[in-house]
């Protein structure tokens, strides 16, 4: 397929690069701080250190191309088939909230506004991009295609609205395979089928492990908490070998096996669901464990969703495995950029059962409509099946910490009968 | 059995004494200062000296409010909305349950449902903000150079509605002043500012699903306007309670009774 143009290049920019002392010195403290809650939290798996370390890129390996992508909806698969390092680009850090919005506007979310602060820093992982590659799941990511096309070459997925694969399969494959042929531009390989195959059955894999870490958790959630879970699953799309990831990943497993409790646990069990908790932004896992409850399942895209279920292959023709990653990232995915929430919605409920859950948390970010739009059926929906429910509404700063710590605590509280 | 419930909140600190067959033996609010933890021990020692207790005669000591962590004197800690509900029912008990609190405090506003049982049902705050706060009406009172009290009076004075659109405390000190040039009167101005976050306590609470019985607790309730117009905006008698500021403290009492009477059941139990 040709590599048809996106943008209009007689718009291009120039990019441009900010360079802010106060900005720069302020997100490091917001690294320090997180890092000092992690480093509170007991029990954590002996190997942590390699899952910290690939959080903050600083596992890298820089002999091929790094591919800088946003959402569950691109599939990682397709970029390592195609010779590429793919980088998760979606950032959590507080500070930099300010330098996105003194480019982007005022009333985008934080994650965007971040995440694009990392793009104009020349310091950054994200700067040492060669690619990125975003899908138009939210107005903000539609928009900041064509911006960041002025820093790299840049790729849209185009998403259907509606979630029907009978209607819409063919044109998302078609939209993988324009992907293709842009990876192709970028690392010179084609994505070839001995490739792409290989590549599901190692995603497969790590959806596994995933799973397993998850099994133990529900069995025992003091085995590892929900912060060093979401470390871990970041880290694999931080541009780490996969291959090391998952023998890391094995060494926790083996390691949390054996853990035994002291005693019973009465912690409440949530499952939590909403928008992502991204590195460093691990506020609302922290404020819950802090709370008392564990969260024994989430369907957050930056969480367990990720790696939910593995893509299914049936058959093992090249055009296939796209049709494959398609049902998997886009037709299955519970994100709130499709018509009908049902996908989320039995997801939660589902999981509410299977993780035998208390209460489901929603974690509505300020400046996503997408995620707060949804909020009104979801309450509405597990108020009539009576589990309960708690909307956290907050964005990436710590001044609501306090407020939100009553509001969580008076929750949990109403779980009880004292 | 007595119980002691001290509620630690961001501008007072507020302890209660109760005891089961008696009721409250005493009661006090104190300025929290800058030592949360300081003030706590000082006014559980003062208050106990007052009635001659002594720390080894109550059951349970429970702390609430914003400084509930901070203290180290308590034995059971709980959030203040649960406290808050269940010393509101603790006052209130004689007529028909109450179904709706609004708590009106220092630096948040609470809604608090209940069912007909008395258990909570939804709670709701504000957000991250001093709109719709005690805070509030604190500011506007020095932009018209009014103590509180006299600000309160002011309002209650007025019978124009004049509409004030701003419940943001800094947004709010512009729009005042733009109304005194206008040549509007103080009064007038006072009960717009009330009527204002009257308004907006009312749409919190409608949004929450709160209903008739109404209680008004907190700070804010000891301020007749604010009152005067909740009952206008509700459209409904709205019932304060005796000590509306130590209601919370109170509850926190009641809460840590209720649990010593459980855990002493499950041991007695345990025994036979």
């Amino acid at each position: 397929m040709k590599n048809e143009p996106q943008f209009d290049e007689r718009y291009r920019l120039s990019p441009r690069h900010v360079d802010n002392p106060g900005v720069e010195k302020r997100s490091r403290a917001v690294l320090h701080q997180q890092q000092q809650h992690l480093d509170r939290l007991r029990n954590r798996p002996r190997n942590i250190a390699y899952f910290e370390h690939a959080v903050r890129g600083e596992n890298i390996s820089d002999a091929a191309p790094l591919v800088g992508y946003f959402c569950n909806m691109t599939p990682p698969e397709l970029i390592r088939a195609a010779g590429g390092v793919p980088v998760r680009l979606g950032c959590g850090n507080a500070a930099l909230v300010q330098t996105g919005e003194e480019v982007l506007a005022g009333d985008i979310c934080p994650l965007a506004k971040a995440s694009f602060a990392c793009v104009v820093d020349e310091r950054s992982i994200a700067s040492r991009c060669d690619a990125f590659v975003l899908p138009t799941s939210c107005d903000a990511k539609t928009k900041l295609g064509e911006i960041l096309e002025d820093y790299r070459p840049t790729f849209m997925i185009h998403l259907p609205p509606e979630q029907n694969h009978e209607l819409f399969l063919k044109e998302t494959v078609k939209s993988y395979q324009r992907l293709e042929a842009f990876l192709g531009g970028v690392t010179g390989r084609k994505v070839s089928r001995k490739a792409l195959l290989h590549a599901v059955r190692q995603g497969r894999e790590q959806a596994g492990l995933v799973r397993r870490l998850q099994e133990i958790r529900s069995e025992c959630p003091g085995a590892l908490s929900v912060q060093d879970l979401f470390l871990m699953i970041q880290a694999a799309s931080s541009g780490v070998d996969m291959e090391e990831w998952c023998r890391e990943c094995r060494n926790v497993i083996t390691e949390i096996e054996g853990y035994s409790p002291e005693r019973r646990r009465f912690r409440h069990r949530v499952v939590l669901t909403g928008a992502p908790a991204i590195w460093p932004n691990f506020k609302p896992l922290s404020l819950l464990e802090e709370c008392g409850a564990d969260v024994v399942a989430d369907t957050l895209c930056s969480g367990t969703e990720s790696c939910y279920d593995p893509v299914v292959i049936d058959e093992t023709g090249h055009k296939s495995l796209l049709r494959a990653l398609s049902l998997r990232y886009v037709f299955a995915s519970p994100c709130p950029a499709f018509i009908s929430q049902g996908k989320r919605l039995n997801r939660v409920i589902n999981l509410v059962d299977e993780f035998t859950a208390d209460a489901v948390i929603n974690y509505s970010l300020r400046l996503c409509q997408l995620f707060d739009a949804e909020t009104y059926r979801l309450s509405q929906v597990l108020k009539q099946r009576q589990i309960p429910f708690m909307n956290m509404r907050t964005d990436y700063s710590l001044e609501d910490i306090e407020q939100l710590r009553v509001r969580l605590e008076a929750f949990l509280e109403t779980l009880e009968e004292i | 059995m007595i119980s002691v419930g001290i509620d630690i909140g961001s501008t007072t600190t507020k302890m209660v004494i109760l005891d089961k067959e008696q009721g409250i033996l005493a009661q006090k609010l104190v300025a929290t200062g800058a030592v949360p933890g300081e003030t706590a021990d000082e006014l559980f020692r003062t208050l106990l000296d007052s009635v001659s207790l002594t720390p080894e005669q109550i059951a349970i000591v429970a702390t609430t409010g914003y400084g509930r962590h901070l203290v180290d004197i308590g034995d059971s800690v709980m959030t203040e909305i649960k406290a808050c509900a269940a010393g509101v029912q603790y006052e209130c008990m004689e007529a028909e349950p109450i179904r709706t609190i609004i708590d009106v405090g220092g630096q948040d506003t609470k809604v608090i449902t209940l069912t007909g049982d008395g258990q909570i049902e939804d709670f709701s705050m504000n957000d991250k903000c001093a709109a719709g706060t005690g805070r509030f009406l604190e500011v506007l009172a020095q932009k018209l150079e009014l103590s509180y009290d006299a600000f309160v009076e002011e309002a209650l004075k007025s019978d124009t509605l004049l509409h004030m659109s701003s419940t943001c405390a800094v947004f709010a000190e512009s729009e005042v002043v733009g109304l005194l040039a206008r040549g509007e009167a103080k009064a007038d101005v006072a009960a717009g500012a009330h009527d204002a976050i009257a308004g907006r306590i009312a749409s919190m609470i409608r949004r929450t699903g709160g209903s008739s019985r109404f209680a008004f607790v907190g700070g804010g309730s000891l301020n007749g306007a604010l009152l005067r117009a909740m009952e206008e905006h509700l459209n409904a008698e709205v019932t304060v309670p005796a000590s509306p500021q130590l209601v919370v403290a109170l509850g926190a009492a009641v809460v840590g009774a209720k649990k010593v009477e459980k855990r002493d059941a499950s041991v007695s139990e345990g025994g036979g």
